[in-house]
Parts: structure tokens; sequence; C-alpha cells
């Protein structure tokens, strides 16, 4: 750190000396990634929009602050999906690899590790990967979240759901795994909040197969929509289920499962069921910095050969949010780049980005809205349209379910 | 054997030694990696030395010797963050309990011998963690989150890492005392029949299912300080990291690679298992493939060296037999 501002100081001497051209300095992103454990997919998905960002920064020149360039180099490792791994590879980012600005692990578990050490020396941490609210109610003043937090996943479909139907009888049947569970748990409230009836409220072991006894009960409670759901396999069985055992639900929304391309092979199972994302292809917000959508999936799917998915999306976002931070701050100095998030306020592609600075919620995201996208027959295929919210939508919602 | 005739062994002042260079190293070249690096090698040394206690001295073979790290794990991060109990007597009480339970749950599944016995130590870890899932106050399966404010009686973040490094070390070096301990005793003496032919033990005096019951408790204790220790210094437990059946099976596969019923055996396979994974991780060269070569070293040390590195050690030098553990 003190060679770089030495260096800085250098470079700053000489551009005041009246050199027009841009001083070149780099600064260090450290994170470590799940390549191997059970977190592994979605770890790798995040991990590509991180060094998406970082090859497009660096390709238009780099970041500017103060008058300086700085290319962007990562130094990143494995942390095996282990949260003592996360302590001992972070301690080693900041002191041997001297790391300026850290990216978080992926999921709240090993992010709360990491921040015991990120806070410990001081450094700015931004978080992608973990939706829950905990990790940032413990009095970090360094970590940053991008994402809209897991009590927040089901708010739009609550929302939608009373505009289209307040009568509705809700039926919440989730997974029990902590997020989904934490999600359950906040929609409850806000159907409540809301004046929707909840009729059934029941969870189910993350390994079930079978739901045919859950979806009799569903039908014998007499509800018209579904909330629920978990995790890739439970969501699609669930959906096909319902469909087979005609529940005939008016409103579906299903956690996880329908954002995956491969929900479509359910076909008319697949028909209307709703999922909230962080983010989807068809959003149409107008950022104030960095691309648009279209240029962000467009280049993307040139430089990576995939389709972006939010993982890569949000990855993306936290590499230009920083960014932004950086340039408004004119300084790599991590107590000017801190207060420069705290002020942040901004549309991007990925959606509005603020952070909550008061102490009991520091740096837990405030702005940025999921989507609700639903599958919707277009052109005779399946495909997701955004739904909700109303201004963001590429198409009006299905309600209720009417097979075709 | 006494235990200060034990201090008038070569081997109690390896040991000595040991934990000496273990605490003086990092601290003063004041280097907070290896510290960060050698706390993990701590950590696998107590669980694989306890776990031999079971495994190496007895005979029985303990898949679940988790469930004691993530129980104190769990009761440590209750007392700290409900109670705000010191961290001191959180880790004793953890210790305490966990060890009275296992002498509880040993009396029963004890009875059982080879696989089955095998079978129930994974079912107790499954009730465990089911346990932990549905038990509202440690949270549920979303687990507990502790303040930053946890750290401030020790001193500070900074500080209070080397603090719990200091602590986890002295749980390492208790945990090889014990086992050295045990292993010069006539309770040790016992174990060790019991290990060879547990009917002919029984027929020769030793109490079985007592000195059964006594080891599966015994080895619980200091795992279960160090899952406190560990969780605490995470800031964060939930029940898939505390009861992670995969920390066992490492353990066993240690303590087999090291050598099964010695001591210095098992502490060496622990530290040179987890220096190695650390190193290849971070390797520029080999990260990338690091599984692929730990995968290979295994299966290489399980075809050369079938009795485990003090195997290969003590009929290369026999010699050694006489000192080390």
């Amino acid at each position: 750190m003190k060679r770089l501002y030495l260096l800085a100081a250098a470079a700053a001497a000489v551009a005041l000396a009246a050199t027009p051209a841009l001083a070149e300095d780099t600064i260090t992103v450290g994170f470590t990634a799940s390549l191997t454990g059970p977190l592994n997919v979605d770890s790798a998905g995040q991990q590509r929009g991180y060094e998406f960002w970082r090859d497009e920064v660096n390709a238009a020149g780099g970041i500017k602050a103060g008058g300086k360039s700085y290319k962007v180099k990562f130094v990143t490792y494995d942390d095996q999906s282990v949260g003592g791994r996360v302590q001992q590879l972070y301690t080693r980012l900041i002191n041997q690899d001297k790391a300026d600005f850290l990216f978080s692990p992926y999921s709240s578990g090993l992010t709360a590790p990491a921040t015991v050490i990120s806070e410990q020396y001081g450094k700015i941490m931004i978080d992608s990967g973990g939706a829950e609210e905990k990790p940032f109610e413990t009095g970090n003043k360094y970590l940053f979240m991008v994402i809209t937090s897991a009590s927040h996943y089901l708010s739009g479909a609550v929302e939608a759901l009373k505009k289209y139907n307040p009568q509705a009888k809700l039926a919440l049947v989730y997974s029990d795994d902590p997020f989904s569970k934490a999600v359950l748990a906040a929609a409850a409230k806000q159907a409540k909040d809301a004046g929707l009836e909840v009729v059934m409220n029941e969870s189910y072991s993350p390994s079930t197969t079978d739901f045919g006894p859950i979806v009799n009960k569903i039908v014998s409670s007499n509800a018209d929509a579904f909330l629920g759901g978990g995790h890739y396999s439970d969501g699609a069985t669930l959906a096909r289920q319902m469909h087979d055992q005609k529940a005939n639900m008016k409103w579906i929304s299903i956690l996880v499962a329908p954002a995956d391309d491969k929900f479509g092979e359910l076909g008319p199972a697949a028909l209307g069921v709703t999922v909230p994302s962080q983010w989807e292809l068809q959003v149409n917000y107008t950022p104030q910095f960095g691309p648009t959508t279209a240029q962000f999936a467009k280049a993307f799917q040139d430089k990576m050969h995939a389709k972006a998915d939010y993982h890569g999306a949000s990855g993306y976002t936290v590499g230009v949010v920083l960014q932004h931070a950086i340039e408004q701050a004119g300084s790599i100095d991590t107590e000017k780049v801190a207060a420069a998030l705290n002020a942040t306020d901004i549309a991007t592609f990925f959606g509005h980005v603020k952070f909550a600075t008061d102490a009991g919620h520091h740096g837990l995201q405030v702005a940025h809205q999921m989507v609700l996208a639903q599958w919707q027959m277009v052109d005779g295929k399946l495909g997701r349209q955004v739904i909700w919210p109303e201004d963001a939508r590429s198409a009006p919602a299905m309600y209720p379910i009417k097979q075709q | 054997m006494s235990l200060l005739r034990l201090t008038r062994r070569p081997f109690f002042w390896i040991i000595a030694l040991v934990i000496a260079s273990f605490v003086l190293v990092p601290w003063l070249g004041n280097d907070v990696q290896l510290r960060e690096s050698l706390l993990l090698a701590a950590l696998y040394i107590t669980l694989a030395s306890n776990l031999n206690l079971m495994l190496g001295y007895a005979g029985y073979i303990n898949f679940g010797s988790i469930v004691f790290f993530g129980l104190g794990g769990y009761i440590c991060v209750w007392l700290v963050n409900s109670y705000n109990w010191p961290l001191s007597a959180s880790l004793i009480t953890a210790g305490v309990c966990v060890s009275a339970l296992a002498l509880i749950f040993g009396l029963g599944i004890l009875r059982l011998r080879g696989a089955f016995f095998a079978l129930s130590t994974i079912g107790i870890v499954e009730a465990v963690e089911a346990f932990a899932e549905n038990f509202t106050p440690w949270g549920g399966s979303a687990g507990v989150y502790l303040s930053s404010s946890i750290f401030a009686p020790l001193g500070g973040p900074a500080r209070a890492l080397w603090v719990l490094y200091f602590i986890m070390v002295g749980v390492m070096g208790a945990s090889l005392y014990l086992s050295y301990a045990i292993k010069s005793s006539k309770f040790g003496l016992g174990l060790l029949a019991i290990g060879q032919n547990e009917d002919a033990a029984a027929i020769l005096g030793v109490p079985t299912p007592f000195y059964k019951a006594l080891v599966y408790s015994a080895s619980a204790f200091l795992p279960a300080i160090a899952g406190g220790l560990y969780f605490f210094k995470s800031a964060f437990i939930q029940p898939s990291d505390a009861f992670d059946l995969s920390l066992s099976t490492e353990a066993l596969v240690v303590a087999m690679l090291g050598g099964q019923g010695t001591v210095t055996g098992v502490a060496l396979g622990a530290y040179l298992y987890e220096e190695l994974r650390g190193y290849l991780l971070t390797s520029q060269t080999f990260s990338n493939f690091q599984l692929v070569i730990a995968g290979a070293l295994l299966l290489l040390i399980v075809l050369f060296f079938p009795g485990g590195l003090m195997g290969f050690i003590y009929s290369r030098f026999p010699r050694t037999q006489k000192v080390l553990e």
C-alpha cells in the first residue's frame, strides 16, 4: 500500500507538471471462489461476472481516478466452500497479495467468516452472492451488498397478487433450507399485511422427490395461489405434479427453478409459473453508469460464449459499483471509496443500487428490486417475460393461469 | 505410570517443543498468514488425535467424530450470543456438556461392534444435525451470526485472532498430552487390549463397556472446545458446516495415513495433510488441479506405506520406536 501511495503521489506530481498522458497503475482485487464443494455451480457463475467486468474495464483503459488510470488485477483462490478456509485465504489476500479491495465469496455462510477478516483490516468487501440480511446486522463498516436481500424475494409476487386478486388464498410450501425459509417467512408477513389469506404454510425436506401428498393437501386447503419451492429439482417437480394432479392454481410463484431455461422442458406445466429474479435479460432499466442490458448481454455472449444469467450480471454489477465509487472518490483510498459507496445512488442495467447507512443495517441493499418473470407463450414457444414491477415489464401478466 | 514420570521421558519434551514452536514462530515473526495456516493444522491435529483414541487404541471406527466439534461449536456460540457469557466459560461448558452427552450416548451405542457401531455414529450426526436445524434458539437451519462486538472483550478483532490461535494451540497440546498419557496408562493398555480382541480383554478382567464409554467421552472433550473456538472465530455457525461429515472422514484418513494408534504419526499426518492442502490451494502452478494431486498422493501413500507414516518410519529406523510414541 505504501508503495502504491508513493507511486500515486509521484504520478500526480508528474501529471501536474503538465504531461497530458495518464500514468498507468494497477489495483488488486482479491476474492475466493468455491471451485470445489457444494457451492461450485453458483459460485462459478458469479466469478464469470467478475472476470468479464475486469476484462471490459481493462480493455476500456482501466478505472480513472484522480488523473490516473488503474488497470484491474485479480487474485483468487479456491475456498472449497469451507468457512475456515475462507478466513485463511482472505488473510493471505490482504497481507501477502496486498489486495486493495475485496469481493465476497459466494453465499452468506462464507461471507460472514470473510467479513471477520476484511473488517479487521478495514478493507472494503462488496457482496453479490449472499442474500441473507443477518451479516449486515452485526455492525460491519466496509461490507456492501448489491443484490436484494432474502426478505424481499417474494414482495413483488405478493404485490402483484394483491392487485390481481385481493381475495386470493395462499398456499406457502417451501424447502426446509435457510434461504427458502427466510424468503417465505417474510412473504407470509407481507401477505398478511396486504390482507391476503394464507390457508397453508408448510415446509418439506430438501430431499423430497414425491410431492403427491403435498399437492393433495394444497388442493384440499382450497388455495388458489401458490408461493414456495427451494432449489431446481424440487421446484420443477412441484410445478409438474401440480399440473398433473390438476390443482388448478390461478397463480404460481416458485423460487429458483423457473429461472433456469431447462424449466421450459416441462411444457404445459411451466405455463404461467412465475419466478422472482434479481435480474432477467428482458429488464429494461436506463443505466446512469455502465452498459445497458442489451450491450451487457451481447458482449457477455460474445466473450464468455454463454447466455448472461443473474449470477453473471450481479457479479459484473459488483465491479461496476466499485468502479463508480472509485471514480466518484477520485482516489483508491479505502475511507474515501467507502464514503463514496455510502453515497452511491445510481441506476445500472442490473437495477437501482443504494446502500443502507444506518448502523443496524449498514451496507444492506435498499434500492434494487426483484423482478417477477412469468413463463408465457411467445410466438408459439415457451419463454420468460418480465411482468413485475410494471415499469420494467416486457409483457402483461397472465392471471389467472389459463391452459392453452 | 504416573503423570509425573511422563515428564522424564523425551517424548514429553518433544510435544512441549512442538507446542512452543507453534506459539513462537508465527508470534515472533508477527506472521498472520502462517498463524491462519497453523490454526487449521492445529484443528486437524486436535480432531485426528482425539479420533485416534477410539480408532487407534480401542479399534472402534467413529465416522461421526465431527458431532463433538459441531455440538461444542453450537453450545459455545449460543452461550456467547444469547447469554453474553465470556468465551472461556462458554468453551469449558461446551466441553463438559458434550463430554457428558458422549458418556450417555456411549453407554448405549458402544454395545454395538464393527460396522454396526460405525453406522450408528453416522446416525448420531444426522440426528443431532436434525435437532440443530429445528431448534429455534440455535437459529434453526439459518444458523447464528455473531456480532463483531464479541471480539471486544479479547481486545478487538486483531488481538482476538491471536488469542484464539493460542487457545487453539493449547487445545492441540492438550490433545497430544492426553493421547500420550492414555497410551502410557493402565487405561490405555486396557483399550489396546480391547482393540486386539475385545472378548479376550473382557475375560482377562478389563471392564470393557465402561472403558469404551469413558474413552468415547474423553475423545469428545477437546474437539468440542476446538469447535467452540472455530465457530466463534468464524462469527457464524449453521448445521451444514457444524456437522459436515466430510471433515469426519478427513480426520479418519489423516489418522490412518499418519499411523493409527501412534501419537506422533497422527499428529504428523494431520499437519502434513493440512499444509499440503493449503499449499496446493494457493500455489500458482498447482491450484487448478490441487484435488488431482492430493488424490494421487493419498493413493501412493496407501499403496506403499500400508502402516501409515509411522509404520514406515519405525521399520526404517527401529530405534525411533523407543522415543516416538
